[in-house]
């Protein structure tokens, strides 16, 4: 075979044979990238004299706010919030914490579920709380993210006293589980 | 939001590579100036057809392909970008390189000297993405005690005019040496690079988690990308720019052939070694510092009520520092290595019945060439295996292998015609794949024409 002819021929090859195989663009459609992210949320080390007034009576009811904003385009995205609480408590009271959600006008506008329960002399306990996805958008919304902690009368009439070593602790952290679609 | 920065990611930037190691020292092409200027040119002169001397695009992507992701072949697309992120290098690059001729012509000086220049325009654009920010955006960062660093991450990205003017020597009958001396006309400008620092999750003593920023540095400059309110991006900014409006630098090729026996020759340059003042419109970023945190600690203080989050806010602008800095700064130009050793062989040309043309002597060429471009942002080596072989005086052909950071088994073709003073040329390289280019990780083709007039004689 002559090079002219070789060199046309392969052209004439390369040229009629299909350049590309089949693709489906529309798959990314049914791609979603699943991820989670870790962030590190409150945690509070409550002593003794933390529920005490000037005069050493019993604070039974106290409260705490963070004031915060989240505004971001990842709404359309996340799916569920995780809550990790870890509590540890070596006082002889039944602690109860609640966390809500107020919005700009200070309204309540989502309370966690359920209360976080810290019985007395507990050793370290962890619960998981879960903000469902029916639910997540609320995040948005708030402004204030509010802290109560409840404490329980002693079943024998006693009082803390401003030199009981016991302590209240909590650690907390979220996960934020996104589905990019 | 996230899939349409994967599927524009794959689509549109399916490469980079400035090698062109089909072309280079292709047939006599004055083209083969421009990848080295001490280049042997045996015409009398040469003008490029304007806008259509070069036209040179290249691209690629050493991750995936497009066909990774998206061949229709029934399995879960979830399932392949898994895949495609199981097997992602520590750091891939993606990039595009655009090349156009505007003009370019070149003759010979009465003293055989030959002297060359023309104009044309750029676009560069690479990226080299580490492997830990593709984890931490795919997988999150629930992986405790792991690093995500950035120290691999770069980019650059530029558009620019180049006017050029170079000189080709004859020492004596084995050397052949040249320069061009280039000035560079920058639109835009971006750059970052010798990046780092990390982002990890420890555990914690006072809270669950402890989050770290560690030791970051990060440095964006930009020149002509932020441009004044009443400045608009359009069509006759951009020609200005090109046109010496923009910034401006200086650049320098030079190369030579040497031939070393009767049929063996070596051939090297070394181009784009420039600068470039990057004085206008300048805005760019600096981020530094340290920063840990494990949440927020309640007090349940009503006497002393805190502002947590501003505190926290307040700790972090302290502890990462963002400088916008307008202050000129001088980016320097990727250089590119190219190196050939040959040998011809193969009867002589008879350019008729009854001369041989002393010009081409050899009808076939083997060679080993190497390309290296070096940068500070990416540097990289390629190696290719080449055989010229010349049909007739109206059509030559190369073929390449090339063994790149994108593909073990890079076929390439050059064709280049020659009817009277009309010329032609064609280079694609990754052949292999023109059955599916979709699979390819990087793709290439230079086309053009000019009007070669040969001596008489």
């Amino acid at each position: 075979m002559k090079p002219l002819k070789f060199i046309a021929l392969l052209i004439l090859i390369l040229l009629v044979q299909s350049c590309t195989k089949n693709v489906d663009f529309d798959q990314i459609d049914d791609a979603n990238i699943q991820t989670e992210y870790l962030i590190t949320l409150v945690h509070l080390n409550l002593d003794a004299p933390k529920f005490l007034n000037e005069i050493n009576e019993e604070i039974i009811f106290t409260t705490d706010v963070i004031q915060a904003s989240i505004q971001d385009d990842s709404e359309p995205y996340l799916e569920k919030i995780e809550f990790t609480v870890i509590t540890e408590n070596s006082f002889d009271r039944n602690f109860a914490l609640n966390i809500i959600f107020f919005n700009v006008l200070g309204e309540p506008v989502y309370i966690l579920q359920p209360t976080i329960n810290i019985i007395p002399n507990s050793i370290e306990t962890t619960t998981i709380i879960e903000i469902p996805q029916e639910d997540v958008g609320v995040i948005y919304d708030t402004r204030y993210f509010g802290f109560s902690i409840e404490m329980s009368a002693s079943t024998d009439g006693s009082t803390i006293s401003i030199d009981d070593p016991s302590i209240l602790d909590l650690k907390s952290s979220a996960k934020l589980y996104f589905n990019f679609r | 939001m996230r899939k349409l920065l994967l599927v524009s990611f794959l689509v549109y930037t399916i490469g980079y590579s400035q090698n062109k190691q089909v072309l280079y020292d292709f047939s006599g092409l004055p083209q083969t100036l421009l990848l080295n200027p001490g280049a042997e040119i045996n015409n009398k002169f040469y003008v490029g057809l304007p806008l259509l001397s070069q036209v040179s695009i290249q691209g690629g992507f050493t991750g995936f392909s497009v066909y990774d992701i998206f061949a229709d072949d029934g399995v879960d697309i979830n399932d392949k970008i898994r895949a495609a992120i199981n097997d992602f290098g520590k750091s891939e690059f993606i990039g595009v390189n655009q090349q156009l001729d505007v003009f370019n012509a070149g003759f010979r000086l009465k003293n055989n000297n030959y002297l060359s220049f023309g104009y044309y325009q750029e676009l560069d654009l690479l990226a080299k993405i580490p492997r830990d920010l593709v984890d931490l955006f795919y997988d999150g960062n629930t992986d405790i005690n792991r690093a995500y660093s950035i120290r691999k991450l770069a980019a650059r990205a530029e558009l620019l005019g180049v006017l050029h003017l170079g000189l080709s020597k004859k020492i004596n009958n084995k050397w052949n040496i040249g320069a061009r001396a280039k000035i560079y006309s920058s639109v835009f400008n971006l750059n970052s690079k010798l990046n780092r620092g990390s982002f990890f999750t420890e555990e914690g003593s006072a809270n669950i988690y402890r989050q770290h920023l560690d030791n970051v540095s990060f440095l964006l400059q930009t020149s002509g990308v932020f441009l004044d309110a009443n400045q608009d991006f359009d069509a006759s900014y951009i020609k200005s720019k090109l046109l010496f409006g923009g910034n401006l630098g200086l650049g320098l090729d030079v190369g030579f052939t040497y031939h070393l026996k009767k049929q063996w020759l070596i051939t090297g340059s070394v181009l784009d070694i420039g600068f470039i003042n990057n004085s206008k419109n300048v805005e760019s970023y600096r981020v530094r510092g340290d920063y840990e945190a494990e949440g927020f600690q309640l007090n349940f203080d009503p006497n002393n009520p805190e502002e947590y989050w501003n505190d926290l806010k307040e700790e972090f602008d302290n502890s990462i520092v963002l400088d916008t800095l307008y202050t000129k700064y001088i980016s320097f130009r990727p250089v590119k290595i190219n190196g050939a050793v040959s040998y011809s062989f193969g009867r002589q040309y008879f350019d008729d019945c009854r001369y041989f043309n002393t010009e081409q002597p050899y009808l076939n060429k083997v060679g080993f060439q190497l390309f290296s471009t070096l940068g500070t942002v990416h540097s990289y080596l390629a190696a290719t295996l080449f055989f010229e072989r010349r049909f007739s005086k109206h059509l030559q052909t190369k073929i390449t292998y090339t063994i790149d950071p994108y593909s073990f088994s890079n076929l390439g073709l050059g064709l280049s015609t020659q009817l009277g003073a009309f010329n032609a040329y064609l280079v694609v390289d990754n052949l292999l794949n023109l059955n599916n280019l979709y699979a390819a990780k990087s793709t290439s083709f230079q086309v053009g024409i000019n009007f070669i007039f040969k001596n008489k004689n």
